[in-house]
Protein backbone atom coordinates (compact mmCIF):
# COMPACT_ATOMS: atom_id res chain seq x y z
CA UNK A 1 0.00 0.00 0.00
CA UNK A 2 2.31 3.19 -1.04
CA UNK A 3 -1.01 5.24 -1.69
CA UNK A 4 0.19 7.67 0.57
CA UNK A 5 2.85 9.30 1.28
CA UNK A 6 3.28 12.30 3.16
CA UNK A 7 7.07 13.94 2.57
CA UNK A 8 6.07 14.44 -1.24
CA UNK A 9 3.33 16.40 -0.94
CA UNK A 10 5.69 19.58 -0.13
CA UNK A 11 6.38 22.14 -2.39
CA UNK A 12 9.22 21.61 -4.80
CA UNK A 13 11.91 24.20 -4.26
CA UNK A 14 11.31 22.68 -0.42
CA UNK A 15 11.71 19.08 -1.39
CA UNK A 16 15.08 20.37 -3.50
CA UNK A 17 16.35 22.15 -0.66
CA UNK A 18 16.11 19.29 1.43
CA UNK A 19 17.66 16.54 -1.04
CA UNK A 20 20.21 18.77 -1.97
CA UNK A 21 21.65 19.40 1.67
CA UNK A 22 20.69 16.04 2.50
CA UNK A 23 23.12 14.73 -0.66
CA UNK A 24 26.25 17.43 -0.04
CA UNK A 25 26.08 16.32 3.74
CA UNK A 26 26.21 12.31 2.59
CA UNK A 27 28.83 13.03 0.41
CA UNK A 28 30.43 15.38 2.96
CA UNK A 29 31.46 13.17 6.23
CA UNK A 30 33.36 9.60 6.43
CA UNK A 31 32.60 9.98 10.52
CA UNK A 32 31.00 6.53 12.04
CA UNK A 33 27.97 8.10 13.77
CA UNK A 34 26.67 11.05 10.85
CA UNK A 35 27.31 8.09 8.20
CA UNK A 36 25.05 5.69 10.11
CA UNK A 37 22.81 8.52 10.24
CA UNK A 38 23.15 9.24 6.55
CA UNK A 39 22.82 5.37 5.31
CA UNK A 40 19.92 4.05 8.17
CA UNK A 41 17.97 7.15 7.25
CA UNK A 42 18.22 6.84 3.68
CA UNK A 43 17.20 2.99 3.82
CA UNK A 44 14.45 3.85 6.09
CA UNK A 45 13.39 6.39 3.61
CA UNK A 46 13.41 4.21 0.94
CA UNK A 47 12.01 1.76 2.54
CA UNK A 48 8.49 3.72 3.69
CA UNK A 49 8.58 4.95 0.10
CA UNK A 50 9.32 1.74 -1.99
CA UNK A 51 7.52 -0.91 0.44
CA UNK A 52 9.50 -3.45 2.34
CA UNK A 53 9.74 -6.05 -0.62
CA UNK A 54 11.73 -3.73 -2.60
CA UNK A 55 13.71 -2.53 0.02
CA UNK A 56 14.68 -5.69 0.61
CA UNK A 57 15.27 -6.87 -2.85
CA UNK A 58 17.84 -4.13 -3.21
CA UNK A 59 19.50 -4.43 -0.16
CA UNK A 60 20.26 -8.01 -0.89
CA UNK A 61 22.41 -6.45 -3.82
CA UNK A 62 23.59 -3.40 -2.35
CA UNK A 63 25.44 -5.20 1.23
CA UNK A 64 27.46 -7.72 -0.89
CA UNK A 65 28.99 -4.63 -2.49
CA UNK A 66 29.56 -2.72 0.57
CA UNK A 67 31.86 -5.68 1.93
CA UNK A 68 33.24 -6.45 -1.59
CA UNK A 69 34.33 -2.10 -1.46
CA UNK A 70 35.30 -2.67 2.03
CA UNK A 71 37.73 -5.59 1.56
CA UNK A 72 39.17 -4.64 -1.50
CA UNK A 73 40.32 -0.92 0.01
CA UNK A 74 43.67 -2.85 1.82
CA UNK A 75 44.80 -3.51 -1.60
CA UNK A 76 44.66 -0.44 -2.89
CA UNK A 77 45.82 1.37 0.61
CA UNK A 78 48.70 0.28 2.97
CA UNK A 79 48.45 3.25 5.94
CA UNK A 80 47.60 2.46 9.09
CA UNK A 81 49.47 1.31 11.71
CA UNK A 82 47.56 -1.86 12.99
CA UNK A 83 49.05 -4.99 10.70
CA UNK A 84 46.27 -7.23 10.75
CA UNK A 85 48.36 -10.00 8.25
CA UNK A 86 50.52 -9.74 4.83
CA UNK A 87 49.65 -10.25 1.18
CA UNK A 88 52.50 -9.77 -1.19
CA UNK A 89 54.47 -8.37 1.30
CA UNK A 90 51.88 -5.54 1.84
CA UNK A 91 50.31 -5.30 5.31
CA UNK A 92 46.57 -5.21 5.37
CA UNK A 93 45.72 -3.04 8.17
CA UNK A 94 42.78 -2.83 10.08
CA UNK A 95 42.34 0.84 9.40
CA UNK A 96 41.93 0.29 5.52
CA UNK A 97 39.19 -1.96 6.11
CA UNK A 98 37.67 0.17 8.63
CA UNK A 99 37.97 3.21 6.14
CA UNK A 100 36.92 1.15 3.19
CA UNK A 101 33.65 0.10 4.88
CA UNK A 102 33.34 3.83 5.80
CA UNK A 103 33.94 4.82 2.10
CA UNK A 104 31.30 2.31 0.74
CA UNK A 105 28.44 3.49 3.65
CA UNK A 106 29.06 6.21 2.06
CA UNK A 107 28.41 5.26 -1.40
CA UNK A 108 25.69 3.47 -0.39
CA UNK A 109 23.94 5.85 1.57
CA UNK A 110 24.09 8.66 -1.42
CA UNK A 111 22.74 5.93 -3.40
CA UNK A 112 20.28 5.29 -1.47
CA UNK A 113 19.23 9.53 -0.70
CA UNK A 114 19.54 9.10 -4.48
CA UNK A 115 16.73 6.51 -4.60
CA UNK A 116 14.38 8.39 -2.62
CA UNK A 117 15.03 11.62 -4.91
CA UNK A 118 13.95 9.75 -7.59
CA UNK A 119 10.48 8.60 -5.82
CA UNK A 120 9.78 11.53 -4.35
CA UNK A 121 11.00 14.48 -7.09
CA UNK A 122 8.79 13.30 -10.36
CA UNK A 123 9.55 15.36 -13.42
CA UNK A 124 6.79 17.46 -12.93
CA UNK A 125 8.23 18.95 -9.93
CA UNK A 126 11.74 19.28 -11.54
CA UNK A 127 10.99 21.21 -14.50
CA UNK A 128 8.45 23.06 -12.15
CA UNK A 129 11.11 23.94 -10.33
CA UNK A 130 13.85 24.59 -13.27
CA UNK A 131 11.18 26.62 -15.30
CA UNK A 132 11.59 29.59 -13.29
CA UNK A 133 15.70 29.78 -13.91
CA UNK A 134 15.60 27.94 -16.80
CA UNK A 135 12.43 28.16 -19.11
CA UNK A 136 13.85 27.54 -22.37
CA UNK A 137 15.72 24.40 -21.10
CA UNK A 138 12.63 23.22 -18.87
CA UNK A 139 10.26 23.71 -22.00
CA UNK A 140 12.78 21.60 -24.18
CA UNK A 141 12.77 18.70 -21.40
CA UNK A 142 8.99 18.60 -20.75
CA UNK A 143 8.11 18.28 -24.31
CA UNK A 144 10.89 15.38 -24.75
CA UNK A 145 9.25 13.78 -21.75
CA UNK A 146 6.00 13.88 -23.44
CA UNK A 147 7.17 12.61 -26.63
CA UNK A 148 8.97 9.51 -25.35
CA UNK A 149 5.47 8.22 -24.79
CA UNK A 150 4.22 9.47 -28.14
CA UNK A 151 7.25 7.76 -29.41
CA UNK A 152 7.08 4.96 -27.84
CA UNK A 153 3.63 3.98 -28.57
CA UNK A 154 4.68 5.17 -32.69
CA UNK A 155 7.13 2.48 -32.38
CA UNK A 156 4.60 -0.06 -31.39
CA UNK A 157 2.75 0.44 -34.44
CA UNK A 158 5.34 0.58 -36.92
CA UNK A 159 6.65 -2.64 -35.13
CA UNK A 160 3.45 -4.03 -35.91
CA UNK A 161 3.05 -3.45 -39.13
CA UNK A 162 6.91 -4.60 -40.25
CA UNK A 163 6.18 -7.82 -38.56
CA UNK A 164 2.63 -7.98 -40.02
CA UNK A 165 4.56 -7.91 -43.50
CA UNK A 166 5.92 -10.79 -42.20
CA UNK A 167 9.74 -9.14 -41.89
CA UNK A 168 12.19 -10.46 -39.16
CA UNK A 169 9.92 -13.39 -38.05
CA UNK A 170 12.69 -14.55 -35.98
CA UNK A 171 14.36 -14.33 -33.11
CA UNK A 172 18.07 -14.30 -33.67
CA UNK A 173 20.35 -11.61 -32.40
CA UNK A 174 21.08 -10.49 -36.08
CA UNK A 175 17.20 -10.47 -36.87
CA UNK A 176 16.35 -8.45 -33.54
CA UNK A 177 18.67 -5.91 -34.35
CA UNK A 178 18.01 -5.21 -37.71
CA UNK A 179 14.45 -4.92 -37.37
CA UNK A 180 15.00 -2.53 -34.09
CA UNK A 181 17.54 -0.19 -36.37
CA UNK A 182 14.56 -0.03 -39.35
CA UNK A 183 11.75 0.79 -36.94
CA UNK A 184 13.65 3.37 -35.67
CA UNK A 185 14.57 4.91 -38.30
CA UNK A 186 11.40 5.37 -39.56
CA UNK A 187 10.25 6.76 -36.35
CA UNK A 188 12.84 9.54 -36.72
CA UNK A 189 11.58 10.05 -40.03
CA UNK A 190 7.68 10.45 -38.40
CA UNK A 191 8.64 12.28 -35.34
CA UNK A 192 10.25 15.20 -37.12
CA UNK A 193 7.97 15.72 -39.23
CA UNK A 194 5.40 15.59 -36.73
CA UNK A 195 7.32 17.44 -34.14
CA UNK A 196 7.37 20.78 -36.69
CA UNK A 197 3.70 20.72 -36.47
CA UNK A 198 3.94 21.07 -32.61
CA UNK A 199 6.35 24.17 -33.27
CA UNK A 200 3.79 25.78 -35.35
CA UNK A 201 0.87 25.22 -33.25
CA UNK A 202 2.82 26.90 -30.34
CA UNK A 203 4.01 29.70 -32.36
CA UNK A 204 -0.18 30.30 -33.19
CA UNK A 205 -0.55 30.17 -29.38
CA UNK A 206 2.04 33.22 -28.76
CA UNK A 207 4.77 31.29 -27.25
CA UNK A 208 7.81 33.84 -26.93
CA UNK A 209 5.06 36.69 -26.82
CA UNK A 210 5.02 38.39 -23.36
CA UNK A 211 2.24 38.43 -20.73
CA UNK A 212 1.83 34.89 -21.28
CA UNK A 213 1.12 32.86 -18.17
CA UNK A 214 1.69 29.24 -17.44
CA UNK A 215 -0.45 26.69 -15.34
CA UNK A 216 0.95 26.08 -12.07
CA UNK A 217 -0.14 23.36 -9.44
CA UNK A 218 2.28 24.02 -7.35
CA UNK A 219 1.43 26.42 -4.42
CA UNK A 220 3.75 27.47 -1.34
CA UNK A 221 1.97 27.08 1.65
CA UNK A 222 3.02 28.20 5.29
CA UNK A 223 4.09 24.69 6.07
CA UNK A 224 6.37 24.92 3.59
CA UNK A 225 7.87 27.69 4.76
CA UNK A 226 8.24 26.43 8.17
CA UNK A 227 9.78 23.11 6.89
CA UNK A 228 12.68 25.32 4.49
CA UNK A 229 13.47 27.15 7.75
CA UNK A 230 13.87 23.78 9.60
CA UNK A 231 15.93 22.66 6.60
CA UNK A 232 18.14 25.37 6.31
CA UNK A 233 18.68 25.65 10.23
CA UNK A 234 19.66 22.10 10.79
CA UNK A 235 21.38 21.47 7.60
CA UNK A 236 23.30 24.75 7.93
CA UNK A 237 24.14 24.05 11.54
CA UNK A 238 25.71 20.29 10.37
CA UNK A 239 28.01 22.16 7.66
CA UNK A 240 29.03 24.93 9.59
CA UNK A 241 30.07 22.99 12.42
CA UNK A 242 31.60 20.38 10.24
CA UNK A 243 33.44 23.50 8.22
CA UNK A 244 34.85 24.37 11.58
CA UNK A 245 36.17 21.10 12.03
CA UNK A 246 33.93 19.70 14.73
CA UNK A 247 32.88 16.04 14.22
CA UNK A 248 36.12 15.10 13.19
CA UNK A 249 36.90 11.89 12.43
CA UNK A 250 40.55 10.02 11.00
CA UNK A 251 41.20 6.79 9.68
CA UNK A 252 45.36 7.11 9.43
CA UNK A 253 47.72 6.43 10.87
CA UNK A 254 45.28 5.21 13.98
CA UNK A 255 41.30 5.14 13.46
CA UNK A 256 40.61 8.63 16.52
CA UNK A 257 38.04 7.85 19.18
CA UNK A 258 34.44 9.45 18.34
CA UNK A 259 34.02 12.74 19.77
CA UNK A 260 31.28 13.07 22.39
CA UNK A 261 31.55 17.25 23.41
CA UNK A 262 28.93 19.21 23.21
CA UNK A 263 29.37 20.80 19.34
CA UNK A 264 29.89 16.87 18.44
CA UNK A 265 26.41 15.82 19.96
CA UNK A 266 25.08 19.45 18.56
CA UNK A 267 26.26 17.85 14.71
CA UNK A 268 24.65 14.23 15.22
CA UNK A 269 21.66 15.54 16.92
CA UNK A 270 20.51 18.12 14.10
CA UNK A 271 21.93 15.51 11.64
CA UNK A 272 19.53 13.11 13.11
CA UNK A 273 16.43 15.53 13.44
CA UNK A 274 16.97 16.73 9.67
CA UNK A 275 17.17 13.01 7.89
CA UNK A 276 15.02 10.96 10.42
CA UNK A 277 12.17 13.96 9.91
CA UNK A 278 11.15 12.23 6.65
CA UNK A 279 11.14 8.83 8.19
CA UNK A 280 8.82 9.99 10.97
CA UNK A 281 6.49 12.15 8.60
CA UNK A 282 5.85 9.21 6.50
CA UNK A 283 5.08 6.94 9.50
CA UNK A 284 3.03 9.46 11.10
CA UNK A 285 1.06 9.17 7.73
CA UNK A 286 0.69 5.36 7.24
CA UNK A 287 -0.70 5.50 11.07
CA UNK A 288 -3.30 8.14 9.88
CA UNK A 289 -4.61 6.31 7.03
CA UNK A 290 -4.10 2.91 8.94
CA UNK A 291 -6.29 4.60 11.51
CA UNK A 292 -8.84 6.42 8.75
CA UNK A 293 -9.09 2.70 6.81
CA UNK A 294 -10.15 0.97 10.41
CA UNK A 295 -13.42 3.75 10.39
CA UNK A 296 -14.70 2.65 7.49
CA UNK B 1 34.89 41.53 -32.52
CA UNK B 2 31.06 43.27 -32.04
CA UNK B 3 29.62 44.07 -28.68
CA UNK B 4 27.05 41.08 -28.66
CA UNK B 5 30.08 38.48 -28.99
CA UNK B 6 32.16 40.55 -26.13
CA UNK B 7 29.59 40.42 -24.03
CA UNK B 8 29.42 36.67 -24.52
CA UNK B 9 33.48 36.14 -24.01
CA UNK B 10 33.36 37.75 -21.04
CA UNK B 11 30.15 35.82 -19.32
CA UNK B 12 31.96 32.68 -20.52
CA UNK B 13 35.65 33.65 -18.57
CA UNK B 14 33.32 34.72 -15.74
CA UNK B 15 31.52 31.51 -15.48
CA UNK B 16 34.61 29.06 -16.21
CA UNK B 17 36.71 31.38 -13.57
CA UNK B 18 33.85 30.01 -10.99
CA UNK B 19 35.37 26.62 -11.14
CA UNK B 20 38.69 27.11 -10.16
CA UNK B 21 36.99 29.58 -7.60
CA UNK B 22 34.79 26.35 -6.34
CA UNK B 23 38.17 23.62 -6.15
CA UNK B 24 39.51 26.33 -3.96
CA UNK B 25 36.44 27.20 -1.66
CA UNK B 26 36.22 23.52 -1.62
CA UNK B 27 39.77 22.61 -1.23
CA UNK B 28 40.27 25.50 1.98
CA UNK B 29 36.26 24.54 3.58
CA UNK B 30 36.58 21.06 3.48
CA UNK B 31 39.16 19.93 5.24
CA UNK B 32 39.07 16.61 4.71
CA UNK B 33 39.44 16.64 1.20
CA UNK B 34 35.55 15.30 0.05
CA UNK B 35 37.18 15.78 -3.79
CA UNK B 36 33.31 14.33 -4.66
CA UNK B 37 31.26 16.91 -3.84
CA UNK B 38 33.58 19.33 -5.46
CA UNK B 39 33.92 16.83 -8.90
CA UNK B 40 30.54 16.99 -9.02
CA UNK B 41 30.21 20.82 -8.31
CA UNK B 42 32.75 21.35 -11.52
CA UNK B 43 30.67 18.96 -13.41
CA UNK B 44 27.63 21.01 -13.20
CA UNK B 45 28.94 24.17 -13.30
CA UNK B 46 30.91 23.50 -16.45
CA UNK B 47 26.94 23.33 -17.72
CA UNK B 48 25.82 26.42 -16.90
CA UNK B 49 27.75 28.65 -19.41
CA UNK B 50 25.93 26.84 -22.31
CA UNK B 51 22.41 26.55 -20.89
CA UNK B 52 22.65 30.42 -19.41
CA UNK B 53 23.51 31.66 -23.43
CA UNK B 54 21.29 29.27 -25.06
CA UNK B 55 18.22 31.07 -22.82
CA UNK B 56 19.78 34.67 -23.48
CA UNK B 57 19.59 34.42 -27.30
CA UNK B 58 16.44 34.30 -29.01
CA UNK B 59 15.45 30.56 -30.59
CA UNK B 60 12.52 29.35 -33.10
CA UNK B 61 10.06 27.26 -31.70
CA UNK B 62 10.98 25.12 -34.11
CA UNK B 63 14.54 24.58 -33.14
CA UNK B 64 13.20 23.96 -29.63
CA UNK B 65 11.00 21.43 -30.63
CA UNK B 66 13.62 19.56 -33.26
CA UNK B 67 15.95 19.56 -30.11
CA UNK B 68 13.34 18.38 -28.16
CA UNK B 69 12.78 15.68 -30.64
CA UNK B 70 16.52 14.53 -30.61
CA UNK B 71 16.08 14.71 -26.84
CA UNK B 72 13.32 12.28 -26.56
CA UNK B 73 15.00 10.29 -29.38
CA UNK B 74 18.05 9.43 -27.47
CA UNK B 75 16.04 8.61 -24.19
CA UNK B 76 13.32 6.31 -26.18
CA UNK B 77 16.75 4.74 -28.16
CA UNK B 78 18.10 2.98 -24.89
CA UNK B 79 14.46 1.62 -23.89
CA UNK B 80 14.18 0.20 -27.57
CA UNK B 81 17.35 -1.57 -27.43
CA UNK B 82 16.98 -2.38 -23.68
CA UNK B 83 16.59 -6.56 -24.69
CA UNK B 84 20.49 -5.88 -25.76
CA UNK B 85 22.95 -5.08 -23.25
CA UNK B 86 25.56 -2.47 -23.53
CA UNK B 87 23.22 -0.73 -26.31
CA UNK B 88 22.52 2.39 -26.16
CA UNK B 89 22.19 4.87 -29.68
CA UNK B 90 22.17 7.90 -26.94
CA UNK B 91 25.88 9.04 -27.52
CA UNK B 92 25.40 8.45 -31.15
CA UNK B 93 22.52 9.86 -31.83
CA UNK B 94 23.84 13.09 -29.80
CA UNK B 95 27.05 13.41 -32.24
CA UNK B 96 24.68 12.98 -35.12
CA UNK B 97 22.77 16.12 -33.67
CA UNK B 98 25.73 18.22 -33.23
CA UNK B 99 27.22 16.95 -36.66
CA UNK B 100 24.28 18.01 -38.28
CA UNK B 101 22.83 21.19 -36.19
CA UNK B 102 25.75 22.27 -34.97
CA UNK B 103 27.35 22.62 -31.30
CA UNK B 104 24.92 24.32 -29.31
CA UNK B 105 22.01 22.03 -30.20
CA UNK B 106 25.00 19.49 -29.87
CA UNK B 107 25.41 20.46 -26.42
CA UNK B 108 21.85 20.61 -25.35
CA UNK B 109 21.05 17.79 -26.84
CA UNK B 110 23.91 15.82 -25.28
CA UNK B 111 23.14 17.36 -21.59
CA UNK B 112 19.54 17.30 -21.73
CA UNK B 113 18.87 13.70 -22.72
CA UNK B 114 20.96 12.69 -19.86
CA UNK B 115 18.31 14.55 -17.36
CA UNK B 116 15.30 12.62 -19.08
CA UNK B 117 16.82 9.32 -20.19
CA UNK B 118 17.75 9.37 -15.81
CA UNK B 119 13.87 10.35 -15.64
CA UNK B 120 13.14 6.62 -16.60
CA UNK B 121 16.50 4.73 -15.50
CA UNK B 122 17.22 6.83 -11.84
CA UNK B 123 18.64 10.01 -11.05
CA UNK B 124 22.78 9.52 -8.85
CA UNK B 125 25.72 10.93 -8.72
CA UNK B 126 26.49 10.16 -12.52
CA UNK B 127 24.05 12.11 -14.06
CA UNK B 128 26.02 15.44 -13.56
CA UNK B 129 28.48 13.85 -15.12
CA UNK B 130 26.68 12.33 -17.82
CA UNK B 131 25.52 15.76 -18.31
CA UNK B 132 28.87 17.19 -19.06
CA UNK B 133 30.36 14.11 -21.16
CA UNK B 134 27.20 13.80 -23.55
CA UNK B 135 27.13 17.63 -23.94
CA UNK B 136 30.88 18.73 -24.43
CA UNK B 137 30.41 15.41 -27.48
CA UNK B 138 27.46 17.15 -28.73
CA UNK B 139 29.43 19.96 -28.55
CA UNK B 140 32.75 18.51 -29.65
CA UNK B 141 30.88 17.31 -32.88
CA UNK B 142 29.02 20.10 -33.69
CA UNK B 143 32.73 22.13 -34.13
CA UNK B 144 33.45 20.34 -36.98
CA UNK B 145 29.73 20.90 -38.66
CA UNK B 146 30.72 22.04 -41.59
CA UNK B 147 33.55 19.77 -42.11
CA UNK B 148 33.33 16.63 -44.10
CA UNK B 149 36.49 14.82 -43.07
CA UNK B 150 34.34 14.91 -39.78
CA UNK B 151 31.47 12.84 -41.53
CA UNK B 152 33.83 10.22 -42.97
CA UNK B 153 33.50 6.46 -41.82
CA UNK B 154 37.29 6.46 -39.99
CA UNK B 155 36.52 9.94 -38.28
CA UNK B 156 33.09 7.81 -37.47
CA UNK B 157 35.08 4.87 -35.43
CA UNK B 158 37.12 7.31 -33.81
CA UNK B 159 33.91 9.42 -32.38
CA UNK B 160 32.36 6.04 -31.66
CA UNK B 161 35.68 5.25 -29.24
CA UNK B 162 36.15 8.37 -27.68
CA UNK B 163 32.64 8.52 -26.86
CA UNK B 164 32.42 5.00 -25.62
CA UNK B 165 35.81 6.17 -23.39
CA UNK B 166 35.41 9.23 -22.12
CA UNK B 167 32.24 8.47 -19.75
CA UNK B 168 33.91 5.73 -17.85
CA UNK B 169 37.08 7.61 -17.60
CA UNK B 170 35.85 11.24 -16.00
CA UNK B 171 32.84 9.05 -13.66
CA UNK B 172 35.89 6.91 -12.64
CA UNK B 173 37.51 9.75 -10.93
CA UNK B 174 34.41 10.63 -9.24
CA UNK B 175 34.19 6.81 -8.07
CA UNK B 176 38.38 7.42 -6.54
CA UNK B 177 37.30 10.83 -4.95
CA UNK B 178 34.44 9.03 -3.49
CA UNK B 179 36.43 6.04 -2.03
CA UNK B 180 39.39 7.58 -1.63
CA UNK B 181 39.36 11.47 -0.55
CA UNK B 182 42.17 12.05 -2.41
CA UNK B 183 43.52 10.96 -6.21
CA UNK B 184 44.87 7.29 -6.22
CA UNK B 185 45.99 6.32 -9.39
CA UNK B 186 46.20 2.36 -9.01
CA UNK B 187 42.57 2.95 -7.72
CA UNK B 188 41.50 4.48 -11.40
CA UNK B 189 43.46 2.14 -13.18
CA UNK B 190 41.71 -0.49 -11.40
CA UNK B 191 38.29 1.38 -11.40
CA UNK B 192 38.41 1.52 -15.51
CA UNK B 193 40.13 -2.38 -15.66
CA UNK B 194 36.97 -3.71 -13.96
CA UNK B 195 34.70 -1.69 -16.20
CA UNK B 196 37.08 -2.59 -19.24
CA UNK B 197 34.59 -4.99 -20.96
CA UNK B 198 31.31 -2.62 -20.31
CA UNK B 199 33.33 -0.16 -21.42
CA UNK B 200 34.43 -2.29 -24.58
CA UNK B 201 30.87 -3.14 -25.21
CA UNK B 202 29.66 0.59 -24.80
CA UNK B 203 32.65 1.65 -27.31
CA UNK B 204 31.92 -1.22 -29.82
CA UNK B 205 28.14 -0.27 -29.74
CA UNK B 206 28.70 3.39 -30.24
CA UNK B 207 30.71 2.61 -33.34
CA UNK B 208 28.15 0.12 -34.69
CA UNK B 209 25.33 2.90 -34.26
CA UNK B 210 27.34 5.78 -35.66
CA UNK B 211 28.05 3.26 -39.32
CA UNK B 212 24.30 2.38 -39.04
CA UNK B 213 22.77 5.42 -38.10
CA UNK B 214 24.67 8.70 -39.42
CA UNK B 215 23.74 8.18 -43.03
CA UNK B 216 19.73 7.85 -42.40
CA UNK B 217 19.90 10.08 -39.54
CA UNK B 218 21.86 13.25 -40.65
CA UNK B 219 20.46 12.66 -44.22
CA UNK B 220 16.75 13.18 -42.21
CA UNK B 221 18.12 16.11 -39.91
CA UNK B 222 19.53 18.06 -43.00
CA UNK B 223 16.51 17.72 -44.56
CA UNK B 224 14.08 19.11 -41.43
CA UNK B 225 17.27 21.45 -41.22
CA UNK B 226 16.55 22.67 -45.24
CA UNK B 227 12.93 22.54 -44.94
CA UNK B 228 12.40 24.32 -42.19
CA UNK B 229 15.44 26.90 -42.19
CA UNK B 230 16.35 25.46 -38.82
CA UNK B 231 20.00 26.22 -37.00
CA UNK B 232 21.53 29.55 -38.95
CA UNK B 233 21.00 27.13 -42.47
CA UNK B 234 19.07 30.38 -43.17
CA UNK B 235 21.52 33.43 -43.02
CA UNK B 236 24.96 30.51 -44.18
CA UNK B 237 23.24 29.63 -47.14
CA UNK B 238 24.02 32.48 -49.32
CA UNK B 239 27.81 32.87 -48.20
CA UNK B 240 28.49 29.16 -48.74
Amino acid sequence: MKSVRAFETYHPLTLFAFFACALVICMFTLHPVLLAVCYLSGVGFYGMLAGRRKLAASLARSIPLTVLIAAVNPLFVHRGETPLFFLNDNAVTLEAILYGAAAAVMLMSVFYWFKCYNEVMTSDKFIYLFGRVLPKLSLILSMALRFVSRFKRQYREIDDAQRAMGMYASKSLTDRLRSAFRVFSALITWSLENSIETADSMRARGYGLRGRTSYNNFFWRRRDGFMLAFIVLTAGAVIALLSAGRAGFGYYPTVTPIGFSVYDLLCYGALTVLLFMTVLLEMKEAVRWRYSLSKI
Amino acid sequence: MDKALLKKTIAFIVILALIPAVIALGVVLFRDRRFNIISIAVALLACVPFFLFFEKKQTKARELVVIAVMVALSAVGRLIFIGIPGFKPLAAIVIITGLAFGAEAGFLTGSLSAVLSNIFFGQGPWTPFQMFVWGILGFAAGLFYRRQAAKTWPALIVWGIASGAAFSLLMDIWTVFSLDGGWNWARYWTALIAGLPYTAIYMGSNVLFLLLLFKPISKKLERVKVKYMLFDYGETRGKE
